[in-house]
């Protein structure tokens, strides 16, 4: 008995000695350590670098030489900054205290096709308010919708309501512009209520290692059409190049149903489901860690393309008037 | 109350045994019915990774409470003792320049079965398996897609422990060390880039449940217990070494807690029907 009683405490000692502990790198709070993370968190994580041609090995040589031991906060977030810009990606940001670096190309190059003050003389002062949408019937029977934000949620009850108030109209506009994303479960839930089957619409990969290439396969995903009202008319989705992530993948559900068209300017893109991690100093990296696909496996991570493309004229803006919102209602009126 | 559960009524040895059982031998005791019973409360240093959430440490303090009950069987001719631990902590942790925080929850639970070597009268050897079931979460207050980790784990350990009884000036102290250390189980764990989202409202569950053993979830946990006899009392002092690591699905996660723990010792006998019928009503409570 007391032999085997040994050799079970001999066994426990070998485990002890074979088990090692489970770290990661801590590296220090200064310049090389903070740059050091950073390139690695983004090597190993993000998931864009062979789709976009990215040798990040040779950002780490370039942006590596701005790196001094004796360099302030500021010195550092900028040479941190530019180096993540190199990724093209607004869902890649970094947080200090007192700044953020951002990639904003995405819209800041492009024409706005947008005018706030334009869109709320359409919907005036007395539409309907809710859970982040607003709405209203237009003179001439047509619903318009714009939905700004999808962090403000949306749940079936508020859109089922909204459909049974614009069940009249001949056909409805959903307004998605300027809209940089959020919740895409509000997407898909919004979504839902414009199909009355399953539909695939797209599919998502994760990184599963640290190499580049190191990708799940492809799992699709399906639009379920929701248990509440289900529009059957025609929809027009009003983009520009604002609608970036979650409301990229609402366009892109929107994109696959057959009385759906998409109007205005591509849309920003945005197709890496972003995650966060951190530095030794405390700045917070934000990146793209899974790429989602369209329904044919296209990325659509530089944005989706209209059926029409339609562009906000100046003429139409100095009589007040949204190009893109008339031209929907004309199309939705024949 | 029906007799079944009349049965289970488990009355304080240390009340009862004067009246009911002070003329009985020791050998008449039937041991599989003495329990020892030890709820304890605590308070330690944590250290806290998930890359899931961050590649930096967070450190802290962790609160802890746990309840302890052994005792023998008729197992092995009497020389198995069955061991139930349950424990529940929590964890607060900041980063190294205190920016950020992660709170974290762990309950596990430890069942199982030590074989009693008896190496003399006051010394023993023990040597048995438990099941170790383990749910909890760790959450970075600052992060978006990635703000929680679920941690859930079953493990089958290895359990080691010696206790020796001594005394000292005619008081009777009890010093324990045990250690449990999993051999096999299974962990829930996302893969590297996969967000709750896609596993939950997705429903991609596929990779997400993985098998564990040394290679990859090398952790144990060691307690380090003195019993101290304080008047008609026994107060339990712990340190516990609570060192959970794991590398699944290239996710690397360790929390370490080290606390130090205090409780009451009881040790209860439970009374068969038999038994009970010998005592009178009127000092019974119900």
């Amino acid at each position: 008995m007391k032999k085997r009683f040994l050799y079970i405490i001999l066994l426990i000692a070998l485990i002890l000695v074979c088990g090692s502990c489970v770290s990661e790198k801590q590296y220090s709070d200064t310049p090389e350590g903070n740059f050091e993370q950073l390139w690695k968190i983004m090597d190993q994580k993000y998931c864009f670098f062979d789709y976009k041609k990215i040798d990040w090995d040779s950002v780490h040589n370039v942006y590596s030489k701005y790196i001094t031991s004796d360099m302030d906060d500021n010195a550092l977030f900028e040479v941190l900054g530019n180096m993540l810009g190199t990724l093209k990606d607004g869902h890649v940001n970094l947080y200090s205290t007192g700044n953020t670096a951002r990639y904003w190309s995405w819209y800041e190059n492009y024409p706005e096709n947008f005018d706030e003050n334009i869109k709320d003389r359409y919907l005036g002062t007395d539409y309907h308010m809710a859970g982040g949408i607003k709405y209203k019937i237009l003179s001439d029977n047509i619903g318009y919708i714009y939905y700004g934000d999808f962090s403000e949620s949306v749940s079936n009850g508020i859109i089922n309501d909204m459909l049974s108030y614009l069940a009249i109209c001949n056909g409805i506009i959903i307004d998605v512009r300027n809209n940089g994303g959020g919740l895409m479960t509000n997407s898909s839930t919004l979504a839902s209520h414009f199909t009355d089957k399953k539909v695939l619409t797209s599919y998502v990969r994760h990184k599963t290692g640290t190499g580049h290439n190191d990708f799940s396969k492809p799992y699709a995903i399906y639009l379920d059409p929701s248990d509440g009202i289900r529009w059957q008319k025609k929809v027009i989705v009003l983009t520009n190049r604002h609608c970036f992530s979650a409301t990229n993948d609402f366009v892109n559900n929107m994109h696959c149903l057959p009385s759906v068209t998409i109007l205005g300017d591509k849309t920003g893109g945005g197709g890496g489901m972003p995650f966060t991690s951190e530095l030794p100093n405390g700045w917070a990296v934000r990146y793209s860690a899974s790429p989602y696909y369209d329904k044919d496996m296209n990325q659509i991570e530089f944005g989706i393309d209209p059926d029409i493309y339609v562009s906000l004229s100046t003429e139409d803006v100095s009589q007040g008037k949204d190009t893109l919102i008339e031209t929907a209602r004309n199309l939705l009126n024949k | 109350m029906n007799y079944d559960t009349f049965r289970t009524l488990i009355l304080c040895i240390e009340l009862l045994l004067p009246t009911v059982l002070s003329a009985q031998k020791l050998d008449s005791l039937r041991t599989n019915q003495l329990t020892v019973r030890c709820v304890q409360y605590g308070i330690g240093h944590s250290n806290i990774l998930d890359t899931y959430l961050s590649t930096q440490e967070y450190k802290g303090i962790d609160f802890r409470t746990s309840r302890e009950t052994m005792r023998m069987t008729n197992i092995g001719k009497g020389n198995v003792s069955v061991q139930n631990f349950l424990q529940a902590d929590f964890s607060f942790g900041k980063n190294r320049v205190d920016n950020n925080n992660t709170l974290a929850g762990m309950v596990n639970w430890n069942y199982g079965l030590h074989y009693q070597f008896k190496l003399s009268d006051n010394f023993k050897l023990l040597a048995g398996g438990l099941g170790d079931t383990n749910l909890g979460f760790i959450y970075n207050l600052r992060n978006s897609n990635n703000p929680a980790s679920l941690r859930a784990y079953i493990n089958l350990d290895a359990s080691a422990m010696a206790i020796w009884h001594f005394h000292i000036k005619k008081k009777a102290f009890v010093l324990r060390y045990q250690l449990n250390t999993p051999i096999l189980g299974v962990m829930f764990s996302p893969e590297m880039g996969e967000s709750y989202y896609e596993i939950f409202s997705l429903g991609h569950y596929s990779g997400t449940i993985k098998l564990t053993s040394l290679h990859n979830q090398p952790s144990l946990r060691q307690f380090l217990s003195l019993d101290i006899p304080i008047g008609q009392q026994q107060i339990r002092l712990t340190y516990l070494g609570d060192l959970q690591q794991s590398h699944v699905n290239n996710i690397k996660t360790h929390y370490y807690s080290n606390v130090f723990m205090v409780g009451f010792v009881k040790r209860l006998y439970k009374l068969s029907n038999k038994e009970l019928q010998k005592l009178p009503t009127s000092i019974q409570a119900y």
